[in-house]
């Protein structure tokens, strides 16, 4: 849909007003029903069509691509109906950069979670100057993959690096950090810099809780610590899940160890560390250093269906757990 | 007062509790500004002093003139105003596109509108690699490789999270607002226009630099879809600042790279308060 269709959806219904203004006082129900039915389709339609269009088709196309030998060149593919999955499970690669994806996803979402939930309960105390650790705790979580992966390419250099730096004042000597074996550290270093931004959610969600709730256990004579396990948690436990999901479906994706590596370029993908060659980043090499369409849109589509399993399982492992805190006043 | 009235113990308490709360929070905050802090230090040194060991914590000589050579080494500006050009297009239309739908969502209803709205929120987990990487070859196909259409089907497409931001914020507005206008004969495009959409400009305002930092920052689709000179200024960041052998030239892509956020984060401290709203409303709220 171009920018001149949508201004010709826009303009119709204004065209036609005249018309409507007599009759709209007495017009039967059904037809105001009708044009309100049609009015929604005419809104939900960008979204519609882009939906099917930028999403699901390509997801199709890879599908069938999955099915075949294409790499874009050569005109003689072929059609090798499940071919690719077999030879993709049988690669110990596939296996080996599923099984750092998940050692990945298990540490950093919860050490992220843990840490967002620990700021947003330090600067949701009654503190001096608190807007301003609020700001300076967020602002890291702003700055774009890209700007946060050469800043920490340039903490973490070996001559130049800041991190070096501290290690010689203990006479320790200088580590390679972003090669392997170090390299894993650097990147989940990298992603908890962001944790700003489930401090800012956690923080929202901390505000909501009435602050009965706390005064009453510590007049009960609850400690701190118990207050905030069977108060807090508890109450924050839907934005806890719903930072769990995404935090697990942005870390299998992310392309911070691509960014963080030597090169840094889709071009320079094989010379990742092993220690960060994640299945994302087996997927980019497949697709852009080996062209080989058919075989990485099979990953591709692997990886979509282990997403949706792992989610599947979140929340049916959390269905108990997770406490919806109904408020009476809103059912009203 | 009060601290004198009570026990002496609980009052060092307090005392003690409260330094270790700021020192706790000061260390953190150091830590968290470090990384930052040091990629504008190592944009002020000369390469010479970058390459010393032991490290040296601050320059000799501080190298202002290290921003003016990285902003002359490559094109800059050219660089930059093509992620500009881009991340205005994807902005503009994504916030549009999305408040019109987002005001279907809230405002009408039709059969089936439950099951969209479920694979609207369902769409919003889709991990967006897995279907970027096929849209490039499909791109690729129609011709659309080295050309800004992909930025423009995909803001006309509307973006589902930014949906949902715009159906929360017109589900809360009173029913009275449109009943009056259909009495009035105005049609809803119309009661979108002029009614709803000028009281949305928060929203308008927090989508807009929500889907503006996410086009500045983004490195995979430009770097797929655009060649070397049109490309956006995260690429050429990535890919560019080597010397005539190869090498990098360390200082000036940190000087880049400090020119290359700072933008955001002016952006953001000015926004800030839509841009936290607009954040928090995605956890689910």
């Amino acid at each position: 849909m171009t920018a001149d269709q949508i201004s010709s959806v826009t303009q119709r219904p204004e065209s036609a007003a005249p018309a409507d203004r007599i009759r709209a006082a007495d017009r039967p129900r059904s037809s105001m029903t009708s044009r309100r039915h049609r009015a929604f389709y005419m809104f939900a339609s960008p979204w519609i069509i882009g939906f099917l269009l930028l999403t699901v088709f390509p997801m199709a196309y890879a599908l069938w691509l999955s099915f075949t030998t294409f790499d874009g060149i050569s005109p003689n593919w072929r059609y090798v109906g499940l071919g690719n999955y077999r030879e993709l499970f049988a690669d110990s690669q596939t296996w080996d950069a599923l099984g750092r994806t998940g050692l990945f996803a298990l540490t950093s979402v919860p050490l992220s979670i843990i840490a967002g939930l620990g700021l947003a309960v330090l600067v949701n105390r009654p503190i001096r100057a608190r807007g301003l650790f609020r700001t300076l705790l967020y602002l890291p979580a702003v700055v774009p993959p890209v700007g946060a992966a050469l800043a920490f390419k340039q903490l973490f250099d070996q001559n130049s690096g800041a991190a070096n730096g501290v290690l010689n004042i203990f006479g320790i000597d200088a580590l390679g950090w972003l090669a392997d074996p170090y390299a894993r550290y650097v990147l989940l270093m990298a992603v908890l810099w962001g944790a700003g931004n489930i401090m800012i959610i956690s923080l929202a969600g901390l505000q909501d809780i009435p602050r009965e709730l706390h005064e009453a256990a510590r007049i009960d004579g609850a400690s701190a610590w118990r207050s905030f396990r069977s108060i807090t948690v508890p109450l924050l436990s839907p934005v806890l899940l719903f930072q769990t999901v995404t935090g697990v479906i942005a870390s299998v994706q992310t392309i911070l160890p691509l960014l963080l590596s030597p090169d840094g370029t889709l071009n320079g993908a094989t010379a990742i560390p092993q220690s960060n060659y994640q299945y994302m980043m087996h997927v980019l090499v497949e697709y852009f250093a080996f062209g080989r369409y058919g075989y990485a849109s099979a990953l591709l589509w692997v990886l979509f269906a282990l997403i949706l399993i792992a989610t599947g399982l979140i929340f049916k492992f959390t269905s108990g757990v997770v406490f919806y805190n109904v408020d009476p006043e809103a059912q009203k | 007062m009060t601290a004198a009235s009570l026990p002496p113990k609980s009052a060092l308490r307090i005392r003690v509790n409260r330094l270790v709360l700021y020192t706790v929070l000061v260390v953190i905050t150091g830590l968290f500004l470090g990384p930052f802090g040091w990629l504008v230090i190592s944009g002020l040194k000369s390469p010479a002093e970058l390459a010393a060991s032991p490290v040296h914590w601050l320059p000799a000589h501080v190298q202002w003139h290290d921003f003016a050579d990285a902003y002359r080494l490559i094109d800059f500006l050219g660089y930059a105003r093509n992620s500009l050009v881009i991340a205005l297009i994807y902005a503009t239309l994504v916030t549009l596109s999305s408040a019109w739908v987002g005001f279907g969502f809230a405002r009408l209803s039709a059969p089936g509108k439950k099951t969209l709205f479920g694979i609207l929120l369902g769409s919003m987990m889709l991990p967006q690699m897995i279907t970027l990487l096929p849209t490039y070859l499909i791109f690729a196909r129609l011709g659309m490789v080295d050309t800004y259409w992909p930025w423009v089907l995909w803001g006309l497409a509307s973006a589902p999270y930014l949906v949902f931001l715009f159906r929360q914020f017109f589900a809360g507005l009173p029913r009275e607002l449109e009943e009056a206008a259909i009495v009035d004969g105005c049609g809803y495009a119309g009661i979108f226009w002029r009614i709803f959409l000028p009281q949305s400009w928060p929203v308008l305002a927090a989508s807009f630099v929500i889907a503006f930092t996410w086009t500045w920052g983004d490195y995979i689709a430009p770097q797929l879809l655009l060649s070397t000179d049109r490309t956006t200024l995260a690429v050429a960041l990535m890919t560019t600042y080597v010397n005539g052998a190869g090498v990098p030239v360390t200082n000036l892509k940190a000087a880049a790279s400090v020119m290359y956020v700072v933008p955001i984060l002016l952006i953001f401290l000015v926004a800030q308060r839509g841009f936290v709203a607009g954040m928090s409303t995605s956890g689910l709220k």
